[in-house]
């Protein structure tokens, strides 16, 4: 096919590695590499998948639901550890807290799905705003280090001083949400067409938060604000510099990445009218970055795919009768080989077979 | 004179409180001041400590876990609580040294988010696989016999025999681990290391074998403040992770490298708790720890007795 003229749309990145490339690759970058594609597919995807995951993967829908959640909390987080190369061991303060702040606002200032869904996003936002400013003060392992102490901080915080509003060790259950817009039962079901793929109206709810999430983050890592994290990453001093102000392009990295946690963990407490205490604590945070980096670091879909497969073991794999009792050890140990073998993660893989088939094309 | 009781009880307990995370905090600040390495799976090797400590003491029946199922009914080989403090360091010393040998070693090159990824994931390793043999529940870990009940000090009045016990121990740890970074050769080829690794080689010094027994001095320092550590609360898969948090305030707080900052900062941590709790303000005990790391972090970024150097 090498006879054939080059996509004159394709884009300059598919252009520079287009020389090793056949017209397959070719074009499959130049398509991939579209806005409108990325989010086209993650329609497909989502909207396909609890059909596929009912019937061919011992699932259900409440589990799909909770796949997309996490999946949002993932993106999010890839954009912060993939993209940026910071480390967060506190990220489930702003899915907890947003959960928190979601549902103390349903249970006293309005039960709108999408207000409370604002409010949650927006405490997230402004806390990260707080706990980047003071855990940036240090890079490196001290990042780390810090977020996990604000993120312990918020949990024992909610735990007794804060009991008040968020009841303490019993989690927070007066979550109280309303029907969408005024008319759709969000805990309901759908109307026809759509009970073909999926059966209640919170997987569509959470289907299209995932879709938006998904596409805004492509288009922030593919502008050139994008552009400056991945240069952090690389070489912080380089960019430094260059001229950039590395500080609040960090700053920004945590706060959007907070965001996307915000956005998940108020779909969280409106999935499940509940938000446990647990939600805050530090195996919490730890959960999302073994999602984010089994599923595949510094790629768009791998985290989604990582918060995926981790839910599936631990709600499907851990109810098998030999495997069942060691699912978290088993998870540990593929996790140790991931970050040994793999640092791409499941993802990184998939990359690489394509590659092998499709010819060679990397970024 | 109550008054002067009251406070020294005050101290004496947050001393108490502070000592296992000082323990921790040694180990895990030597680690990371030489060898640049960030040991999440610190609280792993705190917690192999403990559950060490408990087969050696005594007999420990099971319940529940792979173990019990399998028929197994308890384990333990009761050798009594001096065995223990002897032979857990050992252990865990050794455990120390392949770890440094077959984990740490491949990540000194890589970023130092992937060493908090891998040791991250070790600690789950850990905690998951006694989780899966022994069960996930609490086991109480007795005091030894010798050590229990209170004990009369002047001035104080009666003072439990145990928390003085773990007081004296960690004194003795702590100062031996001072003194052989401070006054020995190989603490000079250790210190000499940290500032200019380069110029140590170019000496002819090979500074892989001090780096390792660094590590292992680390970890045995952990498996220790298990055993000290472990009968002042039960023993369960999840103290690893609970301990870690705080030790690793300790050591930011302290300054990285700096075993007498991590003694300060422990016992700050240590007292400022035990003061909420006996004030009344139980329910902000832990969030103190929290907020006080993060005022001394606003003030003096390289912690208290770090140096400015150390601020990356």
């Amino acid at each position: 096919m090498s006879d054939e003229p080059r996509d004159a749309t394709a884009t300059a990145a598919a252009d520079a590695d287009a020389e090793v490339t056949g017209g397959l690759a070719d074009r499959w970058a130049s398509f991939r590499d579209r806005e409108i594609s990325t989010v086209l597919l993650t329609v497909v995807g989502v909207a396909v998948f609890p059909f596929l995951f009912n019937n061919f993967l011992d699932g259900y829908t409440q589990l799909a639901t909770l796949m997309l959640i996490y999946g949002i909390f993932a993106v999010g987080f890839d954009i912060l550890l993939g993209y940026t190369g910071l480390l967060s061991f506190g990220h489930a303060v702003f899915f907890g807290g947003a959960a928190y702040a979601a549902g103390i606002f349903s249970a006293s200032v309005s039960t709108s799905p999408l207000l409370v869904l604002l409010a949650g996003t927006v405490f997230a936002v402004l806390l990260a705003w707080i706990v980047g400013f003071l855990s940036l003060r240090r890079g490196g392992i001290y990042f780390a280090i810090l977020t996990l102490t604000f993120g312990q901080m918020s949990f024992y915080l909610a735990a007794s001083p804060l009991a008040f509003l968020t009841n303490g060790e019993n989690g927070f259950t007066s979550v109280d949400i309303g029907h969408l817009l005024g008319v759709i039962d969000i805990h309901g079901g759908v109307p026809f067409p759509l009970t073909m793929l999926v059966d209640n109206m919170l997987y569509v709810f959470v289907a299209v938060m995932t879709v938006l999430s998904v596409a805004m983050a492509n288009r922030i890592l593919h502008s050139p604000y994008g552009t400056v994290f991945r240069a952090i990453r690389e070489n912080e001093r380089r960019a430094e510099f260059v001229g950039l102000d590395v500080w609040r392009y960090k700053l920004m990295a945590f706060i959007i990445s907070a965001a996307f946690a915000g956005i998940a963990g108020s779909l969280f407490a409106i999935e499940g009218n509940y938000v446990p205490l647990q939600s805050l604590y530090w195996t919490e945070s730890g959960r999302i970055v073994i999602m984010t980096v089994l599923g595949g670091v510094g790629s768009l879909f791998g985290p989604l795919f990582g918060a995926g497969l981790y839910l599936y073991i631990e709600n499907i794999v851990s109810g098998f009768e030999t495997l069942g009792p060691f699912w978290h050890l088993i998870l540990g140990v593929v996790f140790v080989v991931a970050v040994v073998l793999f640092p791409n993660g499941i993802w990184g893989g998939i990359d690489y077979v394509r590659d092998m088939v499709v010819g060679g094309e990397d970024e | 004179m109550t008054l002067l009781a009251d406070i020294l009880t005050i101290l004496l307990n947050g001393l108490q409180q502070g000592a296992i995370y000082v323990l921790l905090a040694v180990g895990l600040s030597i680690i990371l001041g030489t060898l640049k390495f960030v040991n999440f799976a610190h609280g792993a090797l705190y917690l192999v400590g403990a559950y060490l400590g408990l087969f050696i003491t005594g007999q420990v029946p099971l319940n529940n876990g792979q173990l019990a199922e399998w028929g197994i009914q308890s384990y333990g080989i009761g050798l009594g609580f001096i065995a223990a403090l002897i032979i857990v360091p050992i252990v865990v010393f050794v455990i120390g040294l392949l770890m440094e040998r077959f984990i740490a070693q491949a990540f000194y090159d890589r970023p130092d988010t992937d060493q908090i990824l891998v040791t991250f994931g070790l600690a789950i390793i850990v905690q998951e696989m006694l989780r899966a043999l022994l069960g996930g529940s609490s086991q109480p870990f007795p005091q030894p016999s010798w050590a229990s009940g209170p004990i009369a000090l002047p001035v104080v009045g009666n003072f439990p025999r145990w928390r003085l016990g773990v007081i004296a121990i960690t004194a003795v740890l702590v100062l031996g681990v001072y003194a052989l970074v401070e006054y020995t050769d190989f603490g000079l080829i250790v210190q000499a290391g940290t500032l200019d690794g380069e110029m140590v080689r170019l000496l002819g010094i090979r500074l892989s074998r001090p780096y390792l027994v660094v590590f292992g001095i680390g970890a045995a320092l952990a498996g220790v403040a298990g055993v000290v550590g472990g009968p002042l609360a039960n023993v369960n898969p999840n103290i690893g992770t609970e301990q870690l948090v705080p030790a690793f305030l300790t050591v930011v707080i302290g300054g990285v490298g700096k075993i007498e900052g991590a003694v300060v900062a422990g016992l700050m941590l240590g007292t400022l708790q035990v003061l909420l709790i006996q004030t009344g303000y139980a329910a902000w005990s832990q969030v103190g720890i929290y907020a006080l790391a993060a005022l001394v972090l606003l003030v003096r970024p390289q912690g208290l007795l770090g140096s400015e150097v150390d601020v990356s």
